[in-house]
């Protein structure tokens, strides 16, 4: 089929073969370099790595078999403090030990009490990281603050705050002031200020500023806009995150424990490196089903909270 | 008395509003209308200092408005209720709260932020919805309501202002044609009973005609027509929107968003005497 046509649809139908001709140049220049930088990664890390991966491999079944109990009941036994039938006195069949009595015959399976105690850390630097992170997010909005200087300072300061793992300050922190759970909860609350800031005043920026110009025409000054043209908007957003934040947080303190900021990490650590089977597979399987609950009972909260209008925002409606 | 100075607004090498001078004395309700683009939007923002005018200085009586900062420009900004052609409204706050929101730089922003209202204030709130028909809607979040009706605490929240002046952004571009006789029944009830100063953009000749006692018509940032509904000839509007040139004459009846007959009657209020000042080109 032929179509007569002007110079200048020719000389677009031109232009428009090179760039696609130069489009498919960079698409299989860029695949073939991905390929090669994959496969040069993974020779080094095998190349740095003290045992070579294929040929440890098969001791990834000796591991399993250490950790197989004695019995089936030994993993519930140690879940929940009871005596086992196995006690020759070692630490390693003792479960009644640690039991935390609350009267004279009721308590808290010590790992229960663990489990709790990161629970606490979680919950805690959630709620001083979203109310630190609140004040700040708005200071780093670009429709909120023109003076450019404060929100480059506020934006650098948080990235700061993020920019190192929870474990590594909790490392500084637990240096500083001993083991335990207050240096955890600094360390969490830290990354958290910094992680739910940059989260919340991306949110501040893509609300509607139709509210806040009417306020401002109303004479409202800068808090008053804030808290009563943006704030009802991000509000559902910002608890979304937040409650996205404290599931990150309950692996994060759970993490942290396992270099000695208590709860529950720091015994999983013991046990696995004492190869206590039965006991480190009861904190695995109370682990698991934490993490499950905390998930699940954030999402159904979430869906109370906030609903399905939780990105209905910013649609004039 | 709102007198505009030679006001001049750039942006970067685009004029929005080219050395408009005005004088508005108070009580009157005034229509601007032009094509879109022609600096209606901005001038009025730039009297509420939403924008800063690039020239030119604004007064309302002794009051330099257009060099005012910090709180001194909030009250400027309490005194000089607007209102947008999008409502901007909190969507999420129910509609009392709303209203309440026109109090906010009357108070101090400790009793605003614990959102403490006095019982006058909601009383004058409730009062101020009643008149407008709203009431019943008090409690619905604002989101939820109709355009007329968000419109209608729109103009409940520029009366919690106690404002002098009220401006009017295309306040009826948005609504279907009953809605707008309402909010312009409204705005001329409150410029005729409050002596409250109005003005309004519109972008309808004949609603201009049935409820402004005095019409500025603008066209590239200029002000090319200044007079009384009467004087708003045929030509005067192809000057003002810039008919093409073989006289096709603009039809009311396309841009109307008239009802019908309702609109018609404009009081006969003794329009002041303005001889119409078209511009010198």
């Amino acid at each position: 089929m032929s179509i007569t046509t002007s110079d200048t649809a020719l000389s677009v139908e031109r232009h428009w073969q090179e760039l696609a001709s130069r489009r498919r140049l960079y698409t299989i220049g860029g695949l073939a370099f991905m390929v090669l930088a994959l496969a040069g990664s993974l020779w080094f890390a095998n190349e740095s790595n003290a045992g070579k991966f294929w040929d440890r491999l098969p001791h990834l079944f000796d591991f399993v078999d250490q950790l197989l109990p004695r019995d089936g009941w030994e993993v519930w036994r140690a879940l929940f403090d009871l005596p086992s039938p196995y006690d020759d006195g070692s630490l390693k069949y003792d479960y009644p030990e640690g039991r935390m009595y609350l009267t004279q015959s009721l308590y808290v399976p010590e790992y229960v009490y663990k489990m709790i105690e990161t629970l606490n850390i979680a919950l805690v630097s959630t709620l001083v990281g979203f109310a630190l992170g609140f004040c700040l997010c708005f200071l780093a909005a670009s429709n909120l603050v023109t003076q450019r200087w404060l929100r480059f300072f506020v934006r650098r300061f948080m990235e700061v705050l993020r920019a190192f793992p929870e474990i590594v300050i909790a490392g500084f922190f637990l240096a500083v002031l001993s083991l335990g759970a207050i240096p955890a909860i600094l360390a969490v609350s830290i990354h958290t200020v910094g992680a739910l800031g940059k989260m919340f005043f991306e949110v501040v920026e893509n609300a509607d500023m139709r509210p806040d110009e009417g306020l401002r025409a109303a004479g409202a000054n800068w808090p008053e806009r804030v808290w009563f043209g943006i704030v009802p908007q991000v509000m559902p957003n910002f608890l979304s995150y937040a409650l996205l934040r404290l599931e990150i947080n309950v692996r994060a303190s759970t993490i942290i424990g396992a270099v000695g900021g208590g709860g529950i990490g720091e015994v999983l650590r013991l046990s696995i490196s004492q190869t206590h089977e039965a006991k480190t597979l009861a904190i695995i399987l109370l682990l698991f089903l934490t993490i499950v609950g905390v998930d699940q009972f954030s999402a159904w909260l979430r869906r109370k909270l906030v609903g399905d209008q939780a990105f209905a925002f910013g649609r004039g409606d | 008395m709102l007198h505009i100075r030679d006001v001049t607004r750039r942006f970067g090498k685009n004029t929005a509003v080219d050395q408009v001078a005005l004088e508005i004395p108070h009580g009157q309700m005034v229509g601007i209308i032009g094509r879109s683009g022609a600096g209606k939007s901005t001038l009025l923002r730039m009297i509420n200092r939403l924008i800063d005018p690039s020239q030119g200085s604004i007064f309302f009586d002794r009051t330099e408005v257009s060099t005012l900062a910090g709180p001194a420009l909030r009250r400027w900004q309490r005194d000089c209720a607007m209102i947008f052609q999008q409502f901007n409204l909190v969507p999420r706050l129910d509609v009392l709260t709303n209203v309440l929101l026109g109090r906010l730089n009357h108070r101090s922003t400790a009793l605003n932020l614990l959102g403490m209202f006095s019982r006058e204030e909601r009383a004058h709130a409730i009062a101020s919805l009643e008149r407008l028909g709203i009431a019943q809607a008090a409690l619905q979040p604002a989101g939820t309501l109709s355009g007329g009706q968000q419109q209608r605490v729109a103009i409940a929240r520029a009366l919690m202002q106690q404002p002098k002046v009220i401006l009017a952004d295309e306040p009826i571009a948005s609504l279907d044609p009953l809605n707008a006789k309402v909010v312009m029944d409204s705005l001329q009830d409150i410029n005729l009973r409050d002596g409250i100063t109005v003005i309004t953009n519109l972008h309808t000749l004949d609603t201009a005609r049935a409820y402004c006692n005095r019409i500025i018509g603008m066209a590239a940032g200029k002000v090319v027509f200044d007079g009384a509904p009467e004087e708003l000839t045929r030509e005067a509007v192809r000057m003002v929107y810039g008919a093409e040139a073989d006289g096709d004459e603009i039809s009311e009846a396309i841009t109307s968003t008239s009802a019908g007959t309702g609109m018609g009657a404009r009081p006969r209020k003794p329009a002041p005497a303005l001889a119409p000042a078209f511009a010198a080109h």
